[in-house]
């Protein structure tokens, strides 16, 4: 009986599956097609709707996605807590400020400014550094981890502050990494729009590109290791998963999806000084994962673009709360509304939405995926 | 409807070769080899039309493998080789015991192709039976499934002389354990098969070619509510009749079934149902055939093929039905509602198109079309019948409360009448011409009457079958020297063309005050409730009806858990009061309307599961009423001595979830009883 291993499906048939491979399609029924194209369309049509400054916080979230989904693919897929992600980052962004930076600058540079250049560099080095930790991953998990990659930020942070001739040194700084591609400045404004309309294309392309490459990884063999390790590393290893070499993996493919994100998230502001790094980024996008939903990419994003836009929405909170102050120097103020908003939504959503937003999609989606039952 | 291949066979013509000769004749298979289009050949005629089209699709580790019917084919003739190599001769017994798959139709055809007869058994079927059937058709061949049926044929090896090969499907635990000589690999086979196909490549044809229409394609068992099974002889010609009438003239569906058409095949294949809706619709048709996995994996099997054409015996129907009301019972307060209201409405559209016969006005399409929004698609997704065109119940009688159901909700319901013994054609309701209540109209080139005396139905065509195997005593009480087949079901015309079945002749029960009683209406209108699976009724020569009652332990362990009610088995169940008190509402529902005489006046709660190994069941899962009357002989004999309180015909509405559910079983209440 010779079988036919069609991968396409029957019309009208979702669930009549005649190969594996349409069984692990990314985009599976068509109403999924369609979603994603009309969301697509209308990320893209964005520029010609909102003003610059929208558009400059909306390229700051594409970026913080990228990251998000590199931390999403370790913690949330492969189950490895990590608190390091901040010092991922920071070795993405200088390795990308090095390559582009002015040669005869006060700082280090070698005045490579092609992007095609720095940023896979930035990546590289970046997950270089994590197969450097994996090796603690190996050995250790759960609040352990969590402990170990917590120190790699404090060790950051100090060889960032000192090593002034890298980074400009605490509270001085120095320039991003230089958005040009083979001489062309990608993002400056001319007759095609503004430099936000651009940068904010340029992330968001980037965006769908490091997803879609993060997507096919979660269903492909490593990423079906990855969730095995996540949940019984002892069962994976009996089934034969590898876990020094997948837990590796792991935090290499995160690292360097951080150091790209790091790469490109001052680009847009253009200056970064090493304090940025602190326990507190690494903080924020623990809650980008966790608040978007952990295991899931678009979870990641949602969950990104979420935190990003937070400080935005208090800031226009303003206009409603009369009593609250914008000045940092006055109580209450927006910023306090913030931080609190901030722990009071990761304690709101780990105990009633463990699962994030995309948590929230999924049950919204299987209220109307039963109907007209309950299961 | 025009059914121009009808009129070709002579009423007037007694014997079943002669028919088949004039039925043959003008059936037009494209490639007329010999006198008969055996589903050999009907197979090798669609690989050659069609050969990468799918023909079947069989699970495997969680794919739908598809089987093209150049594959298909291909396989047939290397088994068919194999079975050559085997020594099987024209007219010998291949018998095949394993559940629904990809293997028992090639197994069928190859041995169709080498003019042997093919011998179903069903899955279930304990080792004496086992024993029974194959040293009484004296098969040669024995394609068993896996282990489990390999051992029972082992078991009793020794009491069949004729069986010489046992092959097995599945390998594990069999290979490298079992040593018996007889024993015999599917893989081994194929083996065999090849090597004899390039030794001798047109052995198979041959014997093709030589086919006859009085050959024995294959022998069905009945499956003996009485007495022990006996095996129905069905000839090429009655295979060819019966494809003729029921696929290529559309004698069920309208149009006819066509290569585009899915189908899930669940029930046992041994049984004659299932042969047509599978094995012929399948060669007949070019109808895309999947396999259940098993029969408890029919409901997500169904909703993962959504076939178009979907058979089923009452018991799946009611078993979807009482699994609808339970999900929707426990469904969120707003899902509920929904629910009622549109099943509500579902209710009054089935109303009028069993007005109608089954035909839409533009009123109930408009009804349907805000409903299909709302419930009626979502709810058929659920169920696996988003894509059914045709749905047919048979086998055994059905309440007419479940098929208006499934009516209402969009699901085109036909019930449908045949029997082994005339090759399942008899009468059908038509799309557009349904009349709820009744098996339809005898379909064209169908001779039916109803014998003036005794109310039995007779039917004559060609797809009367040969007579029953090694038994001439039993053939010559079935079919008359006129050739006319008492089917021994009681039955009336209504309206004319219709025929209504009142019973089986022998069920038929009369009470100690003389009346008759026909115990299955009574019975079907217990099981339409979704708490009911079993209802005996009991009353023969007895002053009034009692009834035996199994509970369906899914349901009403659902039902028990919604009050707080702690069980643990079934017989625990069965005895609560409260289960009582449910059950006595049901039963004071199906009362209601009744001349007293056709009231339950008593009833009793089985302790256990009716069941097949334990002899209270046939294979196709129907009750052998000597054997249960016998078993459960006290309780019978209590509910007629016994003067206590547990008196069935109690008060209604005692409870409101009984209520309820009483008033959906008693709602649409059957016509009023049997002839008395």
């Amino acid at each position: 009986m010779n079988t036919t291993g069609r991968r396409t499906r029957l019309r009208g048939r979702p669930d009549l599956h005649t190969s594996y491979a349409q069984e692990l399609t990314l985009f599976d029924t068509r109403a999924k097609r369609v979603a994603v194209a009309g969301l697509l369309v209308v990320a893209l049509a964005l520029p010609f709707l909102l003003t610059d400054e929208v558009l400059q916080l909306l390229a700051v979230c594409c970026v913080a996605a990228i990251g998000a989904i590199g931390l999403g693919l370790v913690t949330g897929y492969a189950g490895q807590v990590s608190l390091g992600h901040a010092f991922f980052l920071a070795v993405g962004a200088y390795t990308a400020a090095v390559i582009s930076g002015d040669p005869d600058g006060r700082v280090i540079g070698f005045g490579i400014t092609n992007i095609a250049v720095w940023l896979p560099a930035a990546g590289l080095l970046a997950g270089l550094a994590g197969v450097l930790v994996a090796p603690l991953a190996t050995r250790l998990r759960g609040l352990y981890l969590a402990i170990v990659t917590l120190g790699l930020v404090f060790i950051g942070q100090h060889v960032f502050s000192e090593w002034s001739a890298l980074t400009g040194g605490a509270g001085v700084g120095r320039p991003a990494a230089t958005l040009e591609f083979f001489g062309q400045p990608i993002a400056a404004t001319g007759p095609l729009g503004t430099r936000d309309q651009k940068l904010y294309w340029l992330m968001l392309l980037l965006l769908l590109g490091f997803a879609l490459a993060a997507a096919n990884l979660a269903r492909s063999k490593v990423g079906r290791a990855f969730t095995a390790i996540r949940d019984r590393d002892i069962a994976a290893g009996v089934i034969g998963v590898n876990l020094a070499r997948y837990k590796t993996i792991a935090f290499a493919v995160s690292s360097a999806y951080a150091g790209c994100a790091g790469a490109l998230l001052y680009t847009i502001t253009g200056f970064f000084d090493p304090s940025s790094f602190s326990l507190l980024l690494s903080v924020q996008y623990i809650a980008m994962v966790l608040i978007g939903g952990a295991g899931t990419i678009s979870g990641a994003i949602a969950g990104a673009f979420f935190i990003t836009l937070l400080p935005r929405f208090t800031r226009e909170l303003q206009a409603w709360v009369p009593f609250l102050s914008a000045q940092p120097n006055e109580v209450p103020n927006v910023f306090q509304v913030e931080t609190i908003l901030y722990g009071v939504l990761l304690i709101v959503f780990l105990i009633f939405e463990p699962r994030g937003l995309f948590g929230i999609w999924v049950r919204v989606r299987n209220y109307w995926k039963a109907w007209p039952f309950s299961y | 409807m025009t059914e121009p291949s009808a009129e070709t066979v002579p009423p007037e013509i007694p014997a079943a070769t002669e028919a088949a000769a004039t039925t043959t004749s003008s059936a037009g298979t494209p490639a007329g080899v010999g006198p008969a289009g055996t589903i050999a050949v009907r197979v090798r005629d669609r690989a050659l039309a069609t050969p990468d089209a799918v023909a079947m699709r069989g699970k495997d580790r969680g794919i739908w493998q598809e089987v093209t019917w150049a594959g298909y084919w291909d396989t047939v003739q290397t088994v068919a080789h194999g079975l050559l190599a085997l020594g099987v001769q024209p007219g010998d017994r291949v018998a095949i015991h394993a559940e629904n798959r990809r293997e028992w139709l090639i197994a069928d055809v190859a041995t169709v192709a080498l003019r042997a007869m093919t011998v179903g058994l069903y899955p279930t079927n304990p080792p004496p039976e086992v024993g029974y059937l194959l040293s009484h058709s004296g098969a040669r061949v024995l394609v068993a499934e896996d282990q489990e049926q390999v051992d029972k044929a082992l078991e009793v090896i020794d009491d069949c002389p004729d069986l010489e090969r046992i092959v097995y499907l599945e390998p594990r635990g069999i290979r490298h354990r079992y040593r018996h000589p007889a024993l015999l690999g599917w893989d081994e086979l194929l083996a065999l098969g090849a090597e004899h196909r390039a030794a001798e490549p047109e052995a198979v044809a041959a014997r093709m070619a030589a086919a006859t229409a009085d050959d024995v394609a294959t022998l069905i068992y009945t499956s003996g509510t009485t007495g022990p099974a006996k095996g129905a002889m069905l000839t090429v010609a009655n295979v060819d009749f019966a494809i003729r009438v029921l696929v290529d003239g559309g004698g069920f569906t309208d149009p006819p079934p066509g290569p585009s058409d899915l189908l899930l095949s669940y029930l046992p294949l041994c049984h004659v149902a299932e042969r047509i809706f599978t094995t012929w619709f399948n060669a007949g048709a070019g109808v895309q055939v999947a396999f259940a996995e098993s029969i408890d994996t029919v409901q997500a099997n169904l909703r993962e093929v959504q076939p178009s054409i979907l058979f089923g015996v009452p018991r799946i129907w009611e078993k979807i039905l009482a699994g609808v009301t339970i999900r929707l019972a426990n469904a969120s307060a707003v899902k509920r509602w929904n629910a009622r209201i549109w099943l509500g409405v579902a209710d009054r559209i089935a109303g009028t198109l069993v007005r109608n016969g089954g035909r839409h006005t533009a009123g109930t399409r408009l009804a349907y079309g805000i409903g299909w929004l709302f419930c009626y698609r979502a709810l058929r997704v659920r169920i696996g019948m988003r894509r059914v065109r045709y749905a047919a119940s048979g086998a055994a009688p059905i309440a007419p409360d479940v098929l208006r159901f499934f009516m209402g909700i969009g699901v085109p319901m036909h019930e449908v009448y045949g029997m082994t013994e005339n090759t399942a054609v008899a009468t059908g309701n038509r799309p557009g011409r349904v009349r709820l209540g009744t098996v339809g109209e005898p379909h064209p080139g169908v001779e039916l009457r109803i014998d003036e005396q005794t109310g039995e139905i007779l039917t004559r065509h060609g797809g009367v079958f040969a007579g029953y195997y090694r038994d001439p005593a039993a053939t010559e009480a079935a079919v008359d020297a006129d050739g006319w087949l008492r089917t021994g079901d009681v039955g009336e015309w209504v309206d004319g063309t219709y025929v209504r079945i009142t019973d089986r002749a022998k069920d038929i029960m009369i009470t100690a005050g003389g009346k008759n009683v026909a115990p299955s209406e009574i019975e079907n209108a217990l099981k339409a409730s979704p708490y009911v699976k079993e209802a005996i009724l009991v009353g023969d020569r007895r002053p009034y009806l009692t009834a035996l009652v199994g509970i369906e332990l899914e349901t009403v362990g659902e039902w028990a858990q919604r009050r707080g009610l702690a069980y643990t088995t079934y017989r625990d169940l069965a005895e609560k009061p409260e289960v009582r008190a449910l059950v006595e509402t049901l039963v004071a529902a199906v009362n209601a309307g009744r001349a007293p005489v056709e009231q339950v006046k008593r009833f009793a709660l089985l302790p256990k599961e009716l069941d097949h190994d334990d002899g209270e069941l046939t294979a196709t899962q129907k009750v052998r009423r000597a054997a249960v009357a016998d078993r459960f002989a006290e309780l019978i004999d209590d509910l007629y001595t016994r003067r206590s309180a547990r008196s069935g015909a109690g008060e209604v509405g005692a409870m409101g979830g009984a209520a309820e559910s009483g008033a959906r079983a008693g709602a649409g209440e059957p016509g009023a009883g049997a002839a008395g």
